[in-house]
C-alpha cells in the first residue's frame, strides 16, 4: 500500500549510512543495488539462524546502521517474516524486553553492551528475557561474551565496513559472503574488499577489527 | 510524477482540493469502505460495536456515523490485549499468514512507551507516507539531502518517504551520543531537511557545539526547515533554535491515526483529510465543539486498512479549525493544547504542563526540563519536579525560589518545587521527550 505518490526519479543515492572504524566514522554512501544486493546475504543469515515464514525477527540496531540493517529488515520479507525493531540504546532496553515478550519473536538479533546494561537498570535477567527465543545474535563479541556469562548461547553481529558478518550461536567464525566480499588480514587487521559492484568501493579498506580468515566466507575474531 | 521544483505544493490537487470534495472522499472511504472492513476483521471494532448495539447497515450518513458509532481509546484496546492475549488490541485486520500479503504486511512497529509498555504497531506500508507534503513544504527538493535524525521503532516509512521526493536520507541517531556526527554531516553534506530535533536534543546541540567551539549558525545554514516534535517547544527553545538559523515546523500527533504538521503561515498543524477524519468533542462529553474551540480529538482514519482506529478518542485538548490556511491548503489545521489525562486542577483552577513550560523554562539552569506532579486530578497544592544543569548564583535554595517566582507569575499558584539534577529525569524518557506528568 503506497500511500502517496513518490518522485519518478529516485536519487541514485538510496542513503549516507556510515561504518566505524575504531573511533572513526566514516559517512558511507550506498545505492538500491547495493541494498537490494545485500538482502539476499541478510536472507540466508535469517534462514540459517531458523527464521521461518509467518514469524518474526527482533533488530536491535541504530538508524546510523541503517545500511547494514536495511538489507535485515528487507531479508525478513523475503523469508516471508516480520520485523520489528528498537533502538541498541541504554533507555531502549525496555522495549527489547517488551517487544520480546508482547511478539515473541524467532530471533533476536542486536543486543549490545548497551541493551544489557538496560537490563541490569531494569533488573531484568537476559536469560529470562530470551527465554522464549530461538536464536539471540549479540552485536559484538563482548555482548556475546556477557550473554554467555548470563547463560545465554547468542551468536554474534559485526558490521565490517560496510558487510555484515554473523556466527550463529554455538559457533565460534563469524561468516560472510564470499562471492560479495574479499576479507583478507593485514598486520591481523581485517581489510574488506567489494567483489560485487558498489556503490562505494572498499579497496582492501581497513576495519579497525582484528581477527583472521581461516577459510573464504570464515573469520575468527 | 514529474516535479518541478519551483511548484507550491506536493500534491496541489489534494492539498487544495474544496470541502465538498474533501467530505464527498471521506464519506465514500469511510461508510463504503473503513466501516465494513474493520467491522469484518477487527476484534475489537466488532466487539465494542455489538456491544452498543450497531452494525455497519446502520451507519449509511455521517449524521448516523456521529449518533450511532461507539468510542474506543487506549485502555479498550489494552483490555482486549490483556484479555485475548492479542498484542494488536484487537485492531488487525490482515492475517500475516495470509500468501497475499506477503511483501504488504512487512513489519511492526512501536508507539514511544513514554507513559507505559510499548504498543505494537502493524505496519503495512511501502513506499512514501504523506509526509512528502510536508517534507515538500519544508522546502526540500529532488537532489537534495534530507538529516534523517530518529529511531528505529519508527520503521523505514520516513527514509521512503525522503526518497519519495527526490531526496536522499543522511542518517543520524537521534541520540545525545551522535550529536557530534549530526553536526559533522550537516556541514560536509548540506542538507536542506530535517527529521525531527527536539527539546532533549537542542540542550545536547547548544552544549556540544559550545565544547566543540562550533558556530551553529554556519553547521546549520543549508537548512531550510526543521521539523520538530514528540513534546510541546517552549518559547526560550524556540527563540534559541531560531538564533541557530532555523525554521521549526512543529508536528503533532493526530491521535494515533497519523501526524499533523505546519506550514509556512506556522498556523496550526494541517491535518490531512484525505487520510483522517477528525473530530472536536467535549472532552467530558459526546457532543462536538465549535471550530477553533478546545475539544478532545477524537480520531478515524481514512486510510489504514491494517489496524484502523474509528472514533478514537486520543485525551488529546486541542483546538481544530477547518478554516482555508493563510498558505492555501483547504484541510483543517490542528493545535495542541495538552493531554486530557494531564490536567491538575488546583484548587479549582485548571493547570496543564504546558501552562508552566515558559516559565520553567525562562530559568536558565533549568534548560525546561520539568514534571508535574500529579496524584490525583485535583490537588490542593501545585508541584513541581525541576531538573536543573547548573545550580546558579545563590544555589539552589535561590533557584527554587526564581522558579517559584516564575510560575506563580505564570499560572498564578505558587508551586512547591523539588529540585533534581537534570539527568534524573533525562533517564525517564526516551531521548526525545520525558513524560511531563507523573503520579509521585
Amino acid at each position: 500500500m503506497t500511500f502517496a505518490a513518490a518522485y519518478e526519479d529516485p536519487p541514485r543515492v538510496w542513503g549516507v549510512g556510515r561504518v566505524v572504524v575504531g573511533d572513526e566514522i566514516v559517512p558511507w554512501p550506498v545505492s538500491k543495488a547495493d541494498i537490494d544486493d545485500e538482502t539476499e546475504v541478510a536472507a540466508t543469515f535469517l534462514r540459517e539462524l531458523g527464521l521461518g515464514a509467518d514469524e518474526l525477527v527482533l533488530i536491535v540496531s541504530y538508524l546510523s546502521q541503517a545500511i547494514h540493517v536495511a538489507p535485515l529488515e528487507r531479508a525478513a520479507g523475503v523469508v516471508g517474516a516480520l520485523y520489528s525493531s528498537a533502538d541498541a540504546s541504554r533507555f531502549d532496553a525496555f522495549r527489547t524486553a517488551s517487544l520480546v515478550r508482547q511478539l515473541k519473536p524467532t530471533v533476536v538479533i542486536g543486543i549490545d553492551d548497551a541493551v544489557l546494561a538496560g537490563f541490569d537498570d531494569l533488573d531484568r535477567d537476559p536469560a529470562e528475557v530470551f527465554a522464549p527465543v530461538r536464536a539471540v545474535v549479540a552485536s559484538g563479541a563482548g555482548a556475546q561474551a556477557r550473554l554467555a556469562a548470563a547463560g545465554v548461547v547468542a551468536g554474534t553481529w559485526i558490521r565490517l565496513g560496510a558487510l555484515n558478518a554473523v556466527a550463529y550461536p554455538g559457533e565460534d567464525q563469524l561468516r560472510y559472503d564470499a562471492t560479495r566480499w574479499q576479507v583478507d588480514e593485514a598486520d591481523g587487521e581485517l581489510l574488506v574488499t567489494n567483489l560485487a559492484d558498489r556503490l562505494t568501493p572498499s579497496d582492501r579498506f581497513r576495519t579497525g577489527v582484528q581477527g583472521r580468515v581461516p577459510t573464504p566466507g570464515r573469520i575468527a575474531l | 510524477m514529474s516535479l518541478d521544483p519551483a511548484r507550491r505544493y506536493f500534491s496541489p490537487e489534494i492539498e487544495q482540493m474544496s470541502r465538498a470534495d474533501i467530505d464527498s472522499q471521506r464519506d465514500e472511504k469511510l461508510l463504503g469502505d473503513l466501516i465494513p472492513w474493520a467491522y469484518k476483521r477487527s476484534g475489537l471494532i466488532r466487539e465494542t460495536w455489538d456491544a452498543a448495539g450497531v452494525s455497519p447497515a446502520d451507519v449509511t450518513s455521517m449524521n448516523d456515523f456521529h449518533e450511532k458509532v461507539p468510542f474506543i481509546d487506549k485502555d479498550a484496546i489494552r483490555s482486549y490485549r490483556d484479555r485475548h492475549d492479542d498484542p494488536y488490541g484487537g485492531l488487525l485486520c490482515l492475517d500475516p499468514a495470509d500468501p497475499t500479503m506477503k511483501g504488504i504486511f512487512s513489519a511492526i512497529f512501536s508507539t514511544s512507551g513514554t507513559t507505559g509498555d510499548p504498543t505494537p504497531a502493524p505496519f503495512a506500508g511501502r513506499g512514501p507516507s504523506m509526509l512528502v507534503r510536508e517534507f515538500w513544504e519544508l522546502g526540500a527538493r529532488p537532489g537534495d539531502h534530507f538529516l534523517h535524525c530518529l529511531f528505529t521503532f519508527r520503521g523505514p516509512s520516513i527514509h521512503d518517504t525522503i526518497r519519495g521526493i527526490g531526496a536522499t536520507p543522511v542518517f543520524v541517531d537521534h541520540q545525545p551520543s551522535d550529536i557530534e556526527q549530526l553536526l559533522r554531516f550537516s556541514r560536509d553534506f548540506r542538507p536542506t531537511g530535517w527529521y525531527t530535533l527536539s527539546g532533549p536534543l537542542i540542550m545536547m546541540i547548544e552544549e556540544t557545539a559550545t565544547r566543540l567551539g562550533i558556530d551553529l549558525q554556519d553547521a546549520f545554514s543549508s537548512y531550510r526547515g526543521v521539523v520538530f516534535a514528540g513534546e510541546p517547544i517552549g518559547p526560550r527553545a524556540r527563540a534559541r533554535v531560531e538564533g541557530w538559523g532555523l525554521e521549526l515546523f512543529i508536528q503533532t500527533s493526530l491521535g494515533d491515526v497519523g501526524a499533523a504538521t505546519e506550514c509556512r503561515e506556522h498556523d496550526g498543524c494541517h491535518m490531512w483529510e484525505d487520510t483522517a477524519y477528525i473530530e472536536s468533542l467535549d472532552p467530558e462529553g459526546t457532543t462536538p465543539v465549535g471550530d477553533g474551540i478546545r475539544g478532545e480529538l477524537v480520531s478515524t482514519t481514512l486510510i489504514d486498512k491494517v489496524a484502523p482506529l474509528l472514533r478514537y478518542r486520543s485525551d488529546d485538548l486541542v483546538r481544530v479549525t477547518r478554516e482555508v490556511c493563510a498558505c492555501g491548503r483547504t484541510h483543517g489545521r490542528v493545535h495542541t493544547l495538552g493531554r486530557k489525562g494531564d490536567e491538575i486542577i488546583v484548587v479549582g483552577v485548571s493547570v496543564l504542563p504546558g501552562d508552566v513550560w515558559g516559565a520553567v523554562e525562562s530559568i536558565d539552569e533549568t534548560n525546561g526540563l520539568f514534571q508535574m506532579i500529579r496524584p490525583s486530578r485535583e490537588v490542593d497544592t501545585l508541584r513541581l519536579r525541576v531538573g536543573y544543569a547548573t545550580e546558579g548564583p545563590g544555589g539552589l535554595p535561590a533557584l527554587r525560589v526564581r522558579i517559584e517566582d516564575a510560575v506563580e507569575e505564570s499560572v498564578g499558584i505558587r508551586p512547591e518545587i523539588d529540585l533534581v539534577e537534570r539527568e534524573v529525569l533525562l533517564r525517564q524518557g526516551p531521548p526525545h521527550k520525558i513524560p511531563r506528568v507523573t503520579r509521585a
